[in-house]
């Protein structure tokens, strides 16, 4: 707990708040302000926009102990308000409201919009609320109010001009361009709401000695990035699987099962894993097979099948979905390759390196010969 | 959904900041946070610590010379809307900062917060690539390291920012008199994430064209031969490398997401010959 000093709605308030109390949560469940509404809680519906030092800002996306020393105002502050008065009698007037969910940040909006803009075009309007929702009433009657306040009305000065000072330079700054990126792969293109990908690997041993590597599933298995094995039940592999995309950090826990077809140098996993954190599962395919390939080596050919599903997957950026995918297939790729070849396997969670390390020293062993 | 429990810090100071991000693991700087909390919220992201740099010395400062504008990370996108202080782009910063989400985001969310986050969908991601910035990074012991916008991201969400490092200030090259630019951003609705985006300038005066195809599953790419071709020919619509160099750009892409990138890089260029003065 933090203490928190601020003013709401011109009232000095003193409070003992949890940092991860977010301003809307404060205000309704502390301050008992139910009119500020929560909708989203991602900052997408608006319908808990509150004034912060006169700005209209999301108070779901502001955390409570963020606004020590700050000025809000909720929608019970405008008692006083001639615009918003004004604004108030204008959305009776044109029909702009029925359930009334949206309506407190509606008007926060709506307030804005007029006294930063002035007089201002429907079409301007519709911009500028576009990130206030209304599932019942339609925008007709809420753009027809605010547009009809606006009329005559000349914008507020607000914008303070700031000066740069000169820009000081310590000697020759050495500008740092790299053309590295992060180990994307080489591979297919990833296909539909999950991702696919498929990958050749060659590998100078023949392909019956890449088999007898590859049929082992104590061995296959940690070459899923972040994979940590708890358990191995005949065909039934128990685990979890790490992985961290910025600050998204989903820990996968689950099982898979995996098929081999010695005749054919297939094999075949298929897992389903949980990550509590996020909420979300993980559902996928990997399937290798051993070919020959040119000078008595081998191809590996990998193609994995992943599908997301739950907060991850209605985060609705598929662009992160795919990129979680194709980092858990480049990686796989390299590990079992790496592994192939016998070269060290690449930095790993330190409980999974463990499982990694004593696998691989069996491996080189045996497959090839070193130690 | 409420966020997972995490601890607090407000710093005053840069070095604070980062001596705390080299002291914790799992710690995450708060700037506007108009990224970070939605992730937070949603649980996706579960911070053990944030540090709250909004009110760090220094983070609001302006430096210009005759070739560059030193922008202090914590302005806001609606600052930068409004023209508080001298856009250094001809207009294209103030156009890119009214397009990012709503006002409301606008009013919190700020440059280097949106930069450090380092989603590709984001807009200053794509412009400070087009314009060639330069990324201010300050670690241990107040090093500071100057990296290339167009080579800051690593991927989605991955940056060249060390786990100790704050970005400080975003350095952007003045655009002369003559110089020219487009923006345009695929969107299903205003103010959402880009599914595609294009950014070009053209600045005879300083011989530089560079067009950026952005909002991809990674970092923003230049196209170097369709920006060669513009500069040769200013007026030509013809672009025929174009959907060529996109394949290439961005091989893991699917041909409809190509297509709608294609086409953003196309509109930023239509936009830019139809409007000769910003």
């Amino acid at each position: 707990m933090a203490t928190l000093s601020l003013s709401i709605n011109g009232r000095s308030v003193t409070a003992e708040v949890e940092p991860r109390t977010h301003l809307a949560d404060f205000l309704r469940s502390d301050q008992h302000l139910t009119g500020t509404h929560l909708g989203c809680e991602q900052g997408v519906c608006g319908a808990c926009t509150v004034l912060i030092d006169g700005k209209p800002q999301r108070a779901c996306l502001t955390f409570a102990i963020d606004c020590d020393g700050a000025d809000v105002r909720s929608i019970e502050g405008f008692e006083n308000d001639l615009l918003m008065n004004e604004l108030r009698a204008a959305f009776s007037k044109f029909h702009a409201l029925q359930c009334g969910f949206c309506t407190p940040g509606m008007l926060a909006s709506a307030r804005d919009i007029v006294s930063r803009l002035g007089e201002v075009s429907e079409k301007r309007i519709r911009l500028e609320l576009s990130g206030n929702i209304c599932r019942c009433t339609g925008y007709v009657g809420i753009v027809e109010a605010i547009r009809s306040v606006s009329l005559g009305k000349a914008p507020e000065s607000f914008a303070v001009a700031a000066a740069a000072t000169r820009l000081e330079r310590l000697g020759a700054d050495v500008v740092i361009r790299s053309t590295e990126t992060a180990p994307t792969s080489q591979l297919g293109r990833s296909k539909g709401e999950g991702g696919s990908l498929e990958e050749r690997i060659v590998i100078n041993a023949p392909p019956e000695e890449v088999w007898g590597a590859l049929s082992d599933l104590r061995r296959v298995a940690p070459c899923v990035p972040g994979a940590e094995i708890t358990e191995i039940d005949g065909e039934l592999i128990k685990g979890r699987v790490k992985m961290a995309l910025g600050p998204i950090k989903p820990s996968f826990r689950g099982e898979a099962r995996v098929s081999l077809n010695p005749a054919a140098r297939e094999g075949k996993m298929t897992g389903l894993g949980r990550d509590k954190g996020t909420g979300s599962s993980a559902e996928g395919e990997a399937s290798w097979r051993v070919i020959e390939g040119p000078a008595n080596g081998s191809v590996v050919v990998v193609s994995m099948n992943w599908r997301l599903t739950g907060m991850l997957s209605q985060f609705n950026r598929s662009s992160i979905v795919r990129d979680v995918v194709r980092g858990l297939a480049t990686a796989f790729a390299a590990n079992l390759e790496a592994m192939l070849k016998g070269d060290a396997p690449p930095p790993s969670e330190p409980e999974s390196l463990n499982v990694l390390q004593l696998i691989w020293s069996m491996i080189r062993q045996r497959l090839f010969g070193r130690s | 959904m409420k966020p997972a429990a995490f601890d607090y810090v407000r710093v005053r100071s840069v070095r604070e900041a980062v001596d705390l991000l080299a002291a914790k693991d799992d710690a995450k700087i708060l700037a506007g946070g108009q990224s970070l909390t939605p992730m937070l919220n949603l649980r996706l992201a579960r911070s053990q610590l944030l540090i709250d740099i909004k009110r760090a010395e220094g983070l609001r400062s302006l430096a210009a010379d005759d070739s560059v504008v030193a922008i202090g990370v914590g302005w806001t996108h609606a600052e930068i809307e409004d023209g508080v202080f001298e856009d250094p782009t001809r207009g294209l910063m103030r156009h890119v900062a009214r397009g990012i989400a709503y006002r409301a985001v606008r009013n919190r969310g700020t440059i280097g917060g949106s930069l450090a986050h380092a989603d590709p969908a984001a807009d200053w991601v794509s412009t400070m690539a087009v314009l060639g910035a330069t990324l201010v990074c300050e670690g241990a012991g107040g090093k500071r390291r100057h990296v290339a916008a167009d080579s800051f991201l690593q991927g989605a969400f991955l940056t060249q920012l060390a786990s100790d490092e704050v970005l400080v200030a975003v350095e952007v090259p003045r655009l002369s008199a003559q110089a020219r630019w487009g923006y345009y951003k695929i969107c299903r609705k205003a103010g959402e994430f880009a599914h595609a985006l294009g950014a070009v300038i053209h600045d005879p005066a300083r011989n530089i064209c560079r067009i950026v195809v952005g909002a991809t599953d990674g970092p923003p790419k230049l196209l170097p031969g369709t920006a060669a071709a513009l500069a040769a020919d200013p007026m030509s619509e013809a672009l025929d490398g174009l959907d060529q160099e996109i394949i290439a750009a961005l091989p893991e892409h699917e041909p409809a997401a190509r297509r709608l990138h294609a086409t953003a890089v196309r509109r930023a260029i239509a936009a830019m010959s139809t409007r000769m003065d910003h």
